[in-house]
Order: structure tokens, then C-alpha cells, then sequence
């Protein structure tokens, strides 16, 4: 299992520059406890906090003992060859997220792409409707990827989360929040590029 | 033969059962255009494999005699319906037995019900049950040597709609390096000193298209050893200000009438009218593909963390290689977003549509360093004044004219055709102008 603070570290590693919240909500962990382990890292001299927007990065050393942890965390689990796999099967899925997203965002007349005015429900729904079918197969994926490194189980959670919202009618939750599908979506692959060590 | 057909000047079937690609070759034959030869395994087949798991009955013997003659092939999917990528294309196939055939037909077949081809037809009400054909053609090579090269092909600005050839050409590759974006292209123009007997003939298809579909035409082309082939032919698609202008110059030149020419444009192809675009004469650096529509200016920031500091003080356009979950606060605080790499379906133009910023991505050759970045072969530093037009996918240097497309001449002219056809002359929005024209023309 992964310690809180290389939770924290990873995360910081995968979404960049980041503020608390965004950080509480890729890690899983309450926004104090992502506070009091930044603490500790900045003290470690891993990371380092911005006072002007209030937001922490890493520090290069803090990129270097990254790299590291997270190496040592995927050989000791003997986990490359299963995330590897799990990684195939998500760049099958990538380009289809990207279709529907692009789907919910534009949609063709006569020919002509144009901004998507949600006033068809029936194409919307279509749209949703492709969503559920899409998360039924990114489940399994995560779900592989979860059995071989717990910590990716909760990408599965936000991700079905995200639906949730955008089926409850709250539309931006699948292409254009920061919370939204697309954006966990994103995050999950720089993880994977992340933990395997590819660069992009 | 039941399953296959031999392309050629004389077929005659349509595109239900060729699809779309197949029929479009048989247009360049009959045009007298050079086409590489080959055969086309038809949908009804394809439907067959569909409906029982397997290759229908006789395939075999078919492909055994359809083959020869043949060497090295490509073999490609092509619907009635146009699905761009969704399914499978074999290049390079050496064609030596009658099972590498099948095995690569089967393949091509297969691919029409991936999860994401499904997707496709789900969200753009194509039928599950239409099938794709499979065209098998000898390979030609754009990087057989000196005097090869691959390219596709406008008989019209697509941007604009002026009446010049535009296009990419790559010399010394394959066909698929100019698709995929995978490596820098050059303007077609270059063709013109460097292969003229190619440039002269694919101006001559161009013209012999364009006059048989009475419309602007796409071509890809590939030449080997300065021989021309034409391997795709596709009429129109042109959208916005482009489509106006080839219709109403069209109509000018006698092709078509002006009726047709008003029923060629959708209202929707109004809709952007009023969205601001940069003057043409500008002196465009760089193009990709415009991925939300406006105009931004701003100083470039080529890291997230700069765009949020230097925003401060002012628009910023966030120039990046590609964008990934690193860059979201820096595509927050940017006016524009600018990429070298991605469609209109990459992440950097999800998030640009979601924060309704002008954005242009796939500009191939934009590259980003560290601090500065190099756009169509000049250098700029972090801080430079750049404008982006997520309409065309222009980009100029500096602050260029930005005006709106109800400016424009051929837009003018098409609608006072319109307001002749419906009577009305009084003032009112460009779209109702036109569907008044419509309604009148469709009684």
C-alpha cells in the first residue's frame, strides 16, 4: 500500500501545480491531511508552496525521490507487467473518451459541426447513454489496474462519481468541469504514463 | 464474381454496395485518371461476416483469383457512410497466398464493430448493420526515392474558399505521415519547382473533379518515381465562410445556378458569422486546425505556471507541444491555447470548447523548448505578441485586422440572391435571410 505521503508526492507528480482541493480530490484524503503531509514533504525539501496563488509543486528534488518511490512501490509489488496490460487496454479506450466528449460538446447539422445547444434531449441522452456503456468497459479496466496497485482504485470512484453528476443532470460533470469525466479521465493517463515511467 | 468487384472505368454499381472510397476511385478511372489497380470486396460481404461470424461462401475461391497479379498492397475500409479512422487500414501487404488476403479482409471487416466504431455510428445515426467495403490496391511508394512524395490536395482554399489549390506535400514518405500528422509537412505549391510534370497533373485532376462533382474537391495523392496516382477523391466539406464562397463564386462561374448554390449552405454554416476572424492579407506564420472559434491575442507562455503568473498583467496565449492534466490551470488563466500536436478531439481543444477559448492545435510545425518556441521556422520567446484565429487555425505575429465574416463580399452577394428568392429585402439576421430563401426554394 501506498503511505499518505507518497500519495500526496504522486499527485503533485501527476496533476502539476496544484491547491488543496484539487489535491484532496485526487488523492481520497481530507484537505487537512493533504495539508499536514505537504508539511512534512516541504520540510523534506520534496515540495514547495507558492504564497501568491497558494498552490505547491515539486521541488526538483522532490521529482527525483518521486521517481524513485515510485518505482520501488510498482517492482515491489511486481506490478509492471499487469498495469503495462491495463495501460494497452486504456489506450484502446482513450480515443473513444475523446469522441464522446467532443460528441457532448459539438454535434453535426447538415454537414456542419457546431456547438452542441443541449436543447435535443434526445441526442443528449444518447450522448449519456454512450457515457454509461463507455464507464462499463473503463471499469473493467480500473478495476485491473486497482487489483495490481490499490491506489488506482480511485480513479474508478471519481470517475463513476463524475456520471453520477452529469446523469443527476449536472451536464458539465462529463467534458467541461474541472471535476468532470475528461478531466479524471486525464489524469488517470498521465498516472499511467506517470507509473510506468513514458514519457509523453 | 458475387463478392468482388475489379475497379475500373466500366463498373457500375453505387456506393451502398462499394462504399463511398470504392466509388470515388471508380469516378477518378472513369475521369481517365491514373488510379493503382485494384479490387473491392463489397459491403454485402462485409454484411454476410457480420451476420454469420465468418466469411460468406466462395470469398475464398474469389480472392484466389482476384489476386493475381498483384505484389505488395494496401488493404482499407470504406462505408457508404464516411467513418474518418475508425476503422482498419493494412499497408505494405505482400500479397503471396490467397489466406493473407482473407486473413487482411477479415481484419478490415472486423474492425467495423469495435467499441468505438460502434460509438460512432450510436452518436451519428448510422446503422450497425451497413457493413464496410474492403478495397484491396497495389502499394504505391511516396518514399520509393528522390522523386516520390505523398500529399493531399484542395481544389479550392478550404479556409477561405478562394478559387487556388491548396494543400500539404511531404516528399520522400508514405501516405500516412501526412494523416497522422507525424511528421512536418510542406505546401503543396513546393510541388510546383520541385516534381512540375506531378504538379501539372494532379492540377489537372483537380480541375477534372472539380468539374465532374460541380463542387470543391479533396484528393490524397501519392507519386513514386514521378509518376502521379490518386488514391481518394471526396466532393465539398467545406464549412463557414469557405463553403459561401465556393457556392456563391461557383454559381458566378456557371457551374452551378443560384438556386443551388443557396441550397448548398446550411443556415449552420451562418451560425459563425459574427464570430471575429483575422483579415485575410495577414501574414499567417503558421496553421493547424482550429479547434474553437474567435481570436485571441496575447503574449505566449509556454508553461502552465507562466501563463498564470504573466496573466496577471495581461492575455496570455498558453503555447504548449501538447496539453495534459498539468496544463489546467494554465488553460484557465490563458485567453488562447495553441498546440503542436492533436485533433479537434485531443484534450487541449476538449478543454478549449469547455472554457469557450480560441484555440488552435496540430500545427505541425510548431515547436516548444524550453521558454520560447519555434513557429513555422522563426523563433519566438516567452512574451512574444502572438494572435490566434480558432476558426481557419491561423496564427499571425503581433496584433493583426480582425474582422467578422458579414463583412465579407461573397457572403453579401449570396444573400442578396437569397432576398431576391424569398421577396423580403428588409433587415434582419443572416441565417433567417437565408432560410427564408430556403423555404421558398423547397415549396
Amino acid at each position: 500500500m501506498s503511505g499518505p505521503d507518497l500519495l500526496v508526492l504522486h499527485a503533485l507528480r501527476c496533476v502539476g501545480t496544484a491547491g488543496l482541493t484539487r489535491l484532496a480530490a485526487t488523492t481520497g484524503l481530507g484537505e487537512p491531511d493533504v495539508e499536514s503531509e505537504l508539511i512534512d514533504l516541504a520540510v523534506a525539501g520534496l515540495v514547495t508552496r507558492n504564497a501568491d496563488f497558494g498552490v505547491w509543486s515539486l521541488t526538483g528534488s522532490g521529482r527525483a525521490a518521486h521517481a524513485q518511490r515510485i518505482a520501488a512501490e510498482l517492482e515491489s509489488a511486481a506490478a509492471r507487467p499487469a498495469v503495462a496490460a491495463a495501460f494497452d487496454g486504456f489506450l484502446v479506450l482513450n480515443p473513444e473518451l475523446l469522441d464522446l466528449c467532443t460528441a457532448w460538446q459539438l454535434r453535426s447539422a447538415d454537414g456542419v459541426m457546431i456547438a452542441n445547444d443541449h436543447r435535443d434531449p434526445s441526442y443528449d441522452a444518447r450522448v449519456l447513454d454512450r457515457f454509461a456503456d463507455f464507464d462499463r468497459r473503463a471499469a473493467a479496466v480500473c478495476a485491473e489496474l486497482a487489483s495490481a496497485l490499490p491506489r488506482f482504485g480511485r480513479y474508478q470512484t471519481r470517475l463513476a462519481e463524475a456520471l453520477g453528476r452529469a446523469t443527476a443532470g449536472k451536464w458539465e460533470e462529463l467534458a467541461d468541469s474541472t471535476s468532470s469525466y475528461h478531466v479524471v479521465w486525464a489524469e488517470l493517463h498521465e498516472d499511467l504514463l506517470v507509473t510506468l515511467g513514458i514519457p509523453r | 464474381m458475387r463478392w468482388i468487384r475489379h475497379l475500373s472505368a466500366e463498373l457500375d454499381e453505387t456506393a451502398e454496395v462499394l462504399g463511398g472510397k470504392a466509388h470515388g476511385l471508380v469516378v477518378l478511372h472513369r475521369l481517365g485518371l491514373p488510379v493503382p489497380a485494384g479490387f473491392v470486396v463489397t459491403t454485402e460481404a462485409c454484411r454476410a461476416f457480420l451476420r454469420d461470424g465468418r466469411l460468406p461462401g466462395g470469398l475464398d475461391e474469389e480472392l484466389a483469383a482476384a489476386i493475381t497479379g498483384f505484389d505488395v498492397v494496401s488493404v482499407r475500409s470504406g462505408a457508404a457512410v464516411s467513418m474518418p479512422g475508425m476503422m482498419n487500414t493494412i499497408l505494405n501487404l505482400e500479397l503471396t497466398s490467397a489466406a493473407a488476403a482473407r486473413t487482411a479482409v477479415e481484419a478490415v471487416f472486423s474492425s467495423w464493430n469495435t467499441p468505438r466504431a460502434r460509438t460512432y455510428r450510436e452518436l451519428h445515426d448510422i446503422p450497425h448493420d451497413l457493413g464496410t467495403a474492403a478495397i484491396v490496391q497495389t502499394m504505391v511508394f511516396g518514399n520509393r526515392d528522390d522523386h516520390s512524395g505523398t500529399g493531399v490536395a484542395f481544389s479550392r482554399d478550404p479556409n477561405r474558399g478562394a478559387n487556388v489549390p491548396f494543400g500539404e506535400v511531404l516528399f520522400g514518405q508514405q501516405g500516412d505521415d501526412v494523416v497522422s500528422g507525424s511528421s512536418p509537412t510542406l505546401p503543396l505549391r513546393d510541388l510546383a519547382d520541385r516534381e512540375p510534370v506531378v504538379w501539372a497533373g494532379l492540377l489537372d485532376a483537380l480541375s477534372r473533379v472539380e468539374a465532374h462533382y460541380r463542387d470543391a474537391c479533396y484528393v490524397e495523392f501519392t507519386f513514386q518515381s514521378g509518376e502521379l496516382w490518386l488514391l481518394q477523391v471526396r466532393p465539398g466539406g467545406f464549412a463557414g465562410a469557405a463553403a459561401v464562397r465556393v457556392a456563391a463564386d461557383l454559381a458566378d462561374e456557371g457551374v452551378i445556378d443560384r438556386h443551388e448554390a443557396l441550397l448548398r449552405i446550411s443556415p449552420h454554416h451562418l451560425r459563425h458569422v459574427r464570430t471575429p476572424r483575422i483579415a485575410p492579407g495577414e501574414d499567417v506564420v503558421a496553421r493547424g486546425l482550429g479547434a474553437c472559434p474567435g481570436v485571441a491575442t496575447g503574449r505566449v507562455a509556454t508553461t502552465a505556471d507562466t501563463a498564470v503568473r504573466m496573466a496577471v498583467d495581461g492575455p496570455v496565449v498558453l503555447v504548449r507541444q501538447e496539453t495534459s492534466p498539468h496544463d489546467m490551470r494554465g488553460l484557465a488563466a490563458a485567453t488562447g491555447i495553441l498546440t503542436a500536436r492533436g485533433g479537434p478531439a485531443s484534450h487541449a481543444a476538449v478543454v478549449a470548447r469547455a472554457m469557450g477559448k480560441p484555440a488552435v492545435v496540430g500545427v505541425a510545425d510548431l515547436v516548444v523548448a524550453d521558454a520560447s518556441a519555434v513557429v513555422g521556422g522563426r523563433t519566438i520567446s516567452e512574451g512574444t505578441l502572438v494572435t490566434i484565429d480558432g476558426t481557419s487555425g491561423e496564427v499571425v505575429l503581433g496584433s493583426p485586422r480582425v474582422v467578422t465574416t458579414t463583412a465579407d463580399e461573397p457572403l453579401r452577394r449570396l444573400l442578396r440572391w437569397a432576398d431576391d428568392v424569398s421577396g423580403d429585402h428588409s433587415e434582419r439576421d443572416e441565417a433567417d435571410r437565408l432560410s427564408a430563401a430556403h423555404a421558398v426554394l423547397r415549396r
